[in-house]
């Protein structure tokens, strides 16, 4: 019996004490967080690479003589000469719900000081997109809360939609105002009992922002309550320019997640022009040779292998991104923004002169898209709102054509005063999303002519008067709006008698 | 044209591709090379001549395992190293030993940048790291 065990333990020794291969490098030369290293010969490409004290490479350039990476963490204790090791693992982060509520950075360490992140499971950085046998086409709506958005540009989940515009616009509102929203669904229906009920959770990227920008990110967030369904990562101006390239990706990992467990995810990536700044630097320390606005020549692969991420899969669940890209005086046509525009399925633009005559959200409705969202659009939205961004084109014409002349046929000047209102009903302040079926409710009415008599000036006040009446005293009819989504002729018939109460009880 | 640096960069390895017959660095060819330098002597001899002698120290480093050991080393034992290391590297290695007693126990092998590692000191290091 003895000698069974002798035998075993033996084996065991045998194991034990086999030799571990590694294969070695040593540092040539280190600067702005790039390491050249000779040697490495067996590394592979986006390999892990070891350095010592901790400090973990990835490998991006792959020459004959040397090998460029750029390195992670504290640099400070590294010199030329050390050696450094591979480590046959491809750069992965902890990604799972035990990182909802929580601040980390592009390598899922706890930033926020709330201690350690107890992940199951980690994912690669670095994957490639579902192909396209296991997609589906975009059919259920991710709404942002947003009147102008859900009701003309519809996003749906798995859906990229682009925001785009010049520095200080909104970009950022729209986004953080869309993870509030989600929050608000997500207890609404969690609270509902519904076994249908799909929660959305939120990762924000923060790439290359001021820290002051992303802690008021942060407390906007955690005063709507919308930590607890949101993770975010932060790579902030201050992080060496290989956190900032990694960080999205790194986010989009924690994405993939929430997608291949049957769960819906949104991603904002915050922002893609800071991201592709951060992967120019990187590049010309390592001596990439540089194209147009001295990017390096695969910047167009680094965006679409980022966004082809997100999909909604067959028998799983989706990733939504809203990729943010900020433009130099309105000029789409900058390289990265024609670049993003042209991997994305539409965009939200926004104008600097709206959002200066106070028209905030300060959308565009001429030069925003979204391909594929009104197939996930409900049917509500589309009764009542389906002509509006027609509506609202005409509305731009005439107006531009009244200041001209001054005697106006009364079916323009009523085009015009319709116009007028809508403009001031798609205004909205940051951080208040609007749920749908209180959209819907509004639309309904203005569609009815309900705040045609009012002067266009005191629409807002009056719009916000009908949604605290609206939520206050029709809280049934609310939720039958947004169990059904489409109104039949009894909810028509309902809305109109609360719209003609409400009316009746209007002073303002 | 190319930057001085890179032109070094080429014909060093121009040179270095003379310098191998039949997979191993020749000590004949290397005299030539270094006398042919000499004598076209111009303002980029120096950085030629040093990405010439990496590139031979990296191709001389593929062909020579370097056995640190703590302790004594068995001469059977270093031929056995080299007869290993010829068979998994299909090209003639030599075993050279170097003692270096921080291994405590066991040895470790370079060869080129490859390291195999057998020593209670890289155990001891890697428990270290996975706890
Ligand atoms: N709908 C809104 N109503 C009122 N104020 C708004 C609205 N949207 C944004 N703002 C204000 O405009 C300012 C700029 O907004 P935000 O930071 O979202 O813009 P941004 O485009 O992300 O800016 P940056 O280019 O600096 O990232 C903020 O002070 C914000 O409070
Ligand atoms: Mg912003």
């Amino acid at each position: 019996m003895s000698t069974v065990l002798d035998q075993i333990e033996q084996q065991i020794a045998k194991l034990s004490t086999k030799a571990v291969k590694k294969n070695t490098g040593n540092i040539r030369t280190l600067a702005d967080g790039v390491a050249k290293i000779d040697g490495l010969s067996d590394v592979m490409y986006n390999e892990m690479v070891a350095f010592p004290g901790g400090a973990i490479g990835i490998a991006l350039n792959l020459e004959e003589s040397e090998v460029g990476c750029v390195i992670l963490g504290d640099i400070s204790k590294l010199k030329e000469g050390d050696e450094v090791t591979t480590t046959g693992k491809l750069l992965s982060v902890p990604v799972g719900k035990a990182l909802l509520g929580r601040a980390v950075d592009a390598l899922g360490n706890p930033v926020d000081g709330k201690g350690p992140i107890d992940a199951k499971e980690f994912y690669p950085v670095e994957r490639i997109a579902p192909g396209i046998i296991v997609r589906k086409s975009v059919s259920q709506p991710l709404f942002t809360g947003i009147m102008a958005i859900d009701s003309m540009i519809p996003i749906g989940r798995g859906q990229r939609e682009l925001i785009i515009g010049d520095r200080g616009t909104g970009k950022t509102t729209i986004a953080i105002d869309t993870i509030i929203n989600q929050a608000k669904i997500n207890k609404v229906g969690l609270a509902s009992g519904d076994p249908k009920f799909r929660p959305v959770y939120s990762i924000y990227v923060a790439i290359g922002q001021k820290n002051s920008n992303i802690v008021r990110t942060i407390a906007a967030l955690e005063a709507a309550g919308a930590l607890e369904f949101t993770i975010l990562v932060c790579a902030s101006a201050a992080d060496n320019p290989a956190n900032q390239y990694l960080a999205p990706y790194s986010g989009a990992a924690m994405g993939e997640w929430f997608m291949e467990n049957g769960q819906d995810a949104l991603i904002v990536y915050d922002d893609l022009s800071k991201h592709a700044v951060a992967y120019r630097q990187i590049s010309l320390i390592l001596k990439r040779p540089s194209g147009r606005e001295a990017y390096p020549g695969d910047v167009f692969y680094l965006h679409s292998r980022l966004l082809e991420r997100s999909a909604r899969l067959d028998g799983k669940g989706s990733l939504t991104a809203l990729p943010i890209i900020e433009t130099l005086a309105g000029d789409v046509s900058a390289y990265i923004p024609t670049n993003v525009i042209s991997i994305t399925d539409g965009q939200i633009f926004l104008e600097t002169d709206l959002f200066n005559q106070g028209i905030r959200p300060a959308v565009s409705v001429g030069l925003s898209v979204s391909r594929v969202g009104s197939a996930a659009q409900i049917k509500a939205t589309k009764q009542v709102g389906g002509k509006l961004k027609g509506e609202l084109a005409q509305f731009r014409e005439l107006a531009a054509f009244a200041q001209f002349g001054s005697d106006l046929d009364a079916k323009t000047k009523s085009q015009l005063e319709r116009g007028a209102r809508i403009v001031e009903l798609f205004k909205q302040p940051a951080f208040s999303p609007l749920p749908i079926e209180l959209q819907v409710s509004i639309l309904f009415a203005m569609q009815k002519g309900f705040f045609d008599p009012i002067d266009a000036k005191k629409v807002v006040p009056a719009a916000a008067a009908m949604k605290d009446f609206f939520t206050t005293r029709k809280d049934a009819l609310l939720t039958e709006i947004r169990t059904k989504a489409a109104l039949d002729k009894d909810i028509e018939a309902k809305l109109q008698a609360a719209c003609d109460e409400w009316k009746s009880g209007y002073t303002g | 044209m190319a930057a001085p640096a890179k032109q070094a960069q080429l014909l060093a390895r121009q040179l270095f591709k003379l310098s191998v017959v039949d997979g191993t660095v020749s000590a004949d060819r290397v005299a030539g090379v270094l006398a042919y330098v000499e004598k076209h002597a111009s303002a980029q001899s120096l950085l030629v001549l040093k990405a010439y002698r990496r590139l031979v120290a990296t191709e001389l480093a593929k062909s020579e395992a370097r056995v640190e050991h703590a302790g004594a080393i068995s001469s059977s034992a270093l031929a056995a190293i080299a007869a290993t290391m010829t068979k998994t590297y299909r090209r003639p290695v030599t075993a050279v030993a170097r003692a270096n007693p921080a291994l405590l126990a066991g040895v470790r092998v370079h060869v080129g940048d490859d390291v195999y590692e057998s020593s209670v000191s890289g155990q001891l290091a890697a428990l270290a790291a996975s706890v």
